[in-house]
């Protein structure tokens, strides 16, 4: 067995020093949930940052939508820019009426269902973007705290050796070691809190903001299945 | 999402940085200085001398039992004799006791004169010895005879000496007596000459009956005197000391009252103490009282106040305590009464209670 370097008493507590006189492995398991910490709070700042600019556009779109301009008008200024949420599926399924319609379409309603698919479509990719990367947030927030346990479990085993080689259950020796493993359970926790309760906080937000954009969508579906009604009929009529 | 990146990184090593600097070794607790006991380690021996000791003796480094005194050594006596000291005067014999042996023997000789010409021709076949026998039961019966007409009147051990000069004067014309030595055979011979059929007859007979039980017992006896311990209970010892004796008790539960039964007498003190309510300044009063106990845990006297506290309504209320807790009795260890015969209490308000 190898001789295990173990604090000895009176040794710094500090932070830092139990972070550096820690072992590998605990040392690993630090690091990595440091890192999964960073991870997790540049996810957590950017979708918050994300979400407060979808909901801002949202409401601007339905202001404009709703402002009794024409869908013509609206869908030319709207496809020359970038667009995001609402927006985007408005386009996508301008895009679809304009290509079936203007060609002439013969049937109202393969020409309906090719609408709500394309605006399906839309509505899966924008989610999509919303959703990315709450996953991790909810993965960390799981498996932080066992990893960080994994390695309280390494530290401790390993001080509890270095006891057995000191042959000496001094409270002053055998207190750094297992406070070295502890910091490992500690930031653990440290990196699973903030992670779980933003996942739910943004996973709530989530399904806001879709169940608003699936609305839109329903509404718009409405809107254009009234309009193929009016124009195919008089078409089909005339 | 690289402004999210950028800005958690920063975020991290914010709260690194400011953890690092703010958060350093936690402060240690404050355990407290803790009050050492002074304990020494003594041996089972060290402590029997030192309860041994004196209870009125000066407390000293080394434990010593109470000093002791050596026996007188005699020289040995070089005369024989009875006596305590050794003298070379022989003692005055004593009268009377001699008289019961002389006056017992005197029905047993009596049927003896009579068969003394039986055991004259009895040792002659037995070649040698006959001259010495025949001196002894002769003897014999002449001292016997005398005591018969003289004894009664006058039992003097002059009368004795002079007696005895005759037989000396007989003794020569018998025998030239070779020495001492033969002399107990013979009589032992003589007496079962005397008496042949009663002792030899029962002897054998109770020999022979009680030869196997005798044995058994006799074994037994000797496997339990095998068995038990042949050392004096008590008294035998010779451990001597010449050192001064030590402070002591008579028994060994040890010295001094113990923290736990100290500390049931001061609760139960200041459980009886009432402190004079209204008193400015209480706290920083302080008075000693000393009192004695009998052996019974009884107040013996009337409680001293050793140190004043300089107001008298306060000490009294502490003579009061001891007196009411003394009518309520003390609790004390019966078998320490050595030790709390005399009690000092510092009757401080704060420590108290």
């Amino acid at each position: 067995m190898e001789t295990l370097h173990l604090a000895e008493p009176g040794a710094s507590v500090s932070v830092w020093a139990l972070f550096w006189q820690a072992g590998l492995i605990v040392k690993l398991v630090m690091i990595g949930l440091l890192a999964a910490s960073v991870w997790t709070w540049a996810i957590i700042i950017d979708k918050v940052i994300s979400y407060n600019r979808m909901r801002a556009a949202l409401n601007r779109f339905e202001q404009v939508f709703w402002s009794g301009q024409s869908l013509e008008q609206l869908y030319q200024s709207l496809n020359e820019k970038k667009t995001a949420g609402m927006g985007s599926i408005f386009v996508a399924a301008m895009r679809e009426w304009k290509k079936s319609f203007e060609k002439g379409a013969k049937s109202p309603l393969a020409l309906q269902t090719r609408i709500d698919k394309a605006m399906d479509l839309a509505l899966t990719r924008e989610m999509e973007g919303l959703e990315g990367r709450l996953g991790f947030l909810a993965t960390v927030g799981s498996a932080a705290p066992f990893i960080g346990l994994f390695g309280t479990v390494v530290g401790i085993m390993t001080s509890f050796q270095a006891i057995a080689g000191a042959q000496s259950t001094n409270l002053a020796v055998v207190a750094p070691g297992i406070a070295e493993a502890l910091l490992a359970t500690a930031i653990g926790l440290l990196a699973a809190i903030p992670a779980v309760i933003a996942y739910n906080k943004l996973s709530a937000d989530v399904s806001k903001i879709g169940t608003r954009m699936e609305g839109f969508a329903d509404e718009f579906s409405a809107i254009l299945s009234r309009q193929i009604d009016e124009k195919v009929v008089t078409r089909m009529a005339a | 999402m690289k402004a999210g990146l950028s800005t958690s990184v920063i975020f991290h090593a914010a709260v690194l940085g400011v953890g690092l600097i703010s958060l350093g070794a936690p402060k240690p607790l404050d355990a407290g200085a803790t009050e050492s006991l002074p304990v020494s380690v003594i041996s089972s021996e060290e402590l029997a001398q030192m309860v041994q000791g004196d209870k009125t003796a000066a407390l000293s480094e080394k434990p010593a039992p109470k000093p002791t005194t050596k026996p007188d050594v005699k020289p040995d006596a070089q005369n024989i004799g009875d006596n305590d000291n050794d003298l070379s005067t022989p003692p005055t014999p004593e009268p009377s006791p001699r008289e019961v042996k002389q006056a017992a023997a005197q029905p047993e000789s009596e049927p003896t004169p009579e068969p003394t010409p039986v055991p004259a021709p009895e040792p002659a076949p037995k070649v040698e010895p006959t001259p010495k026998p025949e001196p002894t039961p002769a003897t014999e019966t002449k001292v016997e005879p005398t005591p018969k007409q003289e004894v009664k009147p006058e039992p003097t051990p002059e009368q004795k000496t002079a007696e005895v000069t005759p037989d000396a004067l007989k003794l020569p014309d018998s025998a030239p007596s070779p020495a001492m030595k033969p002399k107990p055979t013979p009589p032992a011979e003589a007496q079962t000459a005397k008496a042949p059929d009663k002792k030899e007859a029962e002897k054998p007979a109770e020999k022979k009956t009680a030869q196997k039980s005798d044995a058994k017992e006799k074994s037994l006896e000797d496997e339990v005197a095998m068995l038990l311990d042949k050392q004096k209970a008590s008294g035998g010892g010779a451990k001597r000391s010449s050192d001064q004796a030590s402070l002591g008790g008579k028994k060994t539960t040890g010295a001094k009252l113990s923290q736990g039964e100290m500390d049931a007498l001061r609760s139960q003190l200041s459980g009886c103490w009432s402190i004079p309510a209204g008193a400015e300044g209480v706290e920083g009063l302080r008075v000693s009282v000393s009192f004695s106990l009998d052996s019974s845990g009884k107040l013996d006297g009337r409680p001293q106040i050793t140190a004043s506290s300089g107001d008298t309504t306060f000490d009294q209320s502490a003579v009061r305590a001891v007196q009411k807790c003394d009518n309520a009795g003390f609790t004390l260890p019966m078998d320490k009464a050595d030790t709390w015969s005399q009690v000092v209490v510092n009757f401080d308000p704060s420590e108290m209670f």
